[in-house]
């Protein structure tokens, strides 16, 4: 397939406005969409390869995947310009919807409904981890992680600051033994 | 002062995010609501929903709580705090990363860290279903939903629409 990296600035800016601008629902089908199929910015095996390594970074996975792509093509103004124009529309969207909300939050219906999609999105992340667990269901070790983790950052509520290295350790030890 | 406060506590969630947002969601509630009460929890839960609802990325939730905190000057800070930490890691690692694909560290640090995002992930959605008490409804929803994304395979947009209508009858 032929790849045709933006030529610009500009043309790296309208495009991560149109996923920022269009992503309902998630954005990551959204950057697959535009920088793939539409504009042919870079091929899948690569599309696919970036967002893996942003997705093991820390921070917004892709957030991060601006900052990395915008480097590629331009070095620092590409990183700035690319996370711009990617945080830009959704950043209006999000404010704008949460002063309606606050002007109606007093009402207990409309509290009821926001609520509820909370607690549909709480079900979301739920599902996004079982489907990423579902390729460690054969490695006990790793299961052993996952339960640590969840028992003492969900349910025990103990901070990730001390959880997170704790079990880095512990994960790092079980792969350098070939359990994980 | 409240701005540097905001930077700060953003800044620190960038840097331990990894998996993204859903993995950081519990730490973020912990230090957003229990240690900083810059939101109760049920407003967390709302704010929550609405960066969810509305296009974009769902790191956009940082700016809606840095808004409730310190205004629109606290919507930038804290998005930005969330962001920048771990934009200049990715500048400085990108390029190191592919060096080290062989690496025997690297292949055990990716292995190491597949489960914690998994188990911290898990924990970040049963924290926003479990604002303070336990409410079985909110279970039951987050339930009801887990279960639609991994069977039906459609935009999750859906999903959520259809668990606001529920929430209109059961909350």
């Amino acid at each position: 397939m032929d790849v045709t990296p933006p030529k610009d600035l500009k043309e790296l800016f309208t495009g991560f406005l149109a996923i920022g601008a269009r992503s309902f629902g998630g954005v990551m089908p959204w950057a697959h969409r535009t920088m793939v199929e539409e504009r042919r910015w870079l091929t899948q095996a690569d599309f696919a390869e970036t967002i893996g390594l942003c997705q093991f970074l820390p921070g917004p996975n892709i957030g991060n995947a601006s900052i990395v792509l915008g480097k590629r093509w331009f070095g620092v103004a590409g990183s700035i310009v690319a996370f711009l124009g990617l945080m830009a529309l959704p950043f209006i969207w999000v404010m704008a919807l949460g002063v309606l909300y606050l002007e109606w939050a007093s009402d207990p219906v409309v509290r009821a409904v926001v609520t509820g999609v909370g607690a549909t999105g709480a079900g979301l992340f739920m599902g996004t981890a079982l489907k990423l667990g579902r390729a460690l269901v054969n490695r006990p070790a790793a299961l052993v992680l996952v339960a640590v983790c969840f028992l003492s950052v969900g349910v025990g509520r103990i901070s990730m600051l001390i959880v997170l290295p704790v079990s880095a350790a512990i994960g790092i030890f079980f792969a350098r033994r070939g359990w994980l | 002062m409240i701005l540097a406060d905001l930077a700060l506590t953003f800044g620190v969630l960038s840097l331990i995010a990894f998996g993204g947002m859903p993995a950081v969601m519990p730490e973020m509630q912990r230090l957003v609501v229990e240690v900083k009460a810059w939101t109760t929890p049920a407003e967390f839960i709302q704010l929550f929903a609405i960066a969810q609802a509305a296009p974009g990325p769902n790191v956009l939730i940082c700016s809606l709580i840095g808004w409730r905190a310190a205004g629109l000057p606290g919507a930038i800070v804290a998005l930005l705090a969330v962001c920048a930490p771990a934009a200049v890691l990715s500048w400085w690692v990108a390029d190191l990363w592919e060096r080290f694909k062989e690496s025997p560290w690297r292949i055990a640090i990716q292995r190491a860290i597949a489960p914690l995002v998994v188990g911290l992930t898990l924990s970040g959605g049963f924290v926003l279903c479990t604002p303070s008490t336990p409410d079985w409804r909110l279970w039951t929803i987050a339930a009801a939903s887990a279960t639609a994304f991994l069977t039906l395979k459609i935009n999750p947009l859906w999903i959520l629409a259809a668990g606001g209508s529920v929430g209109a009858f059961l909350l």
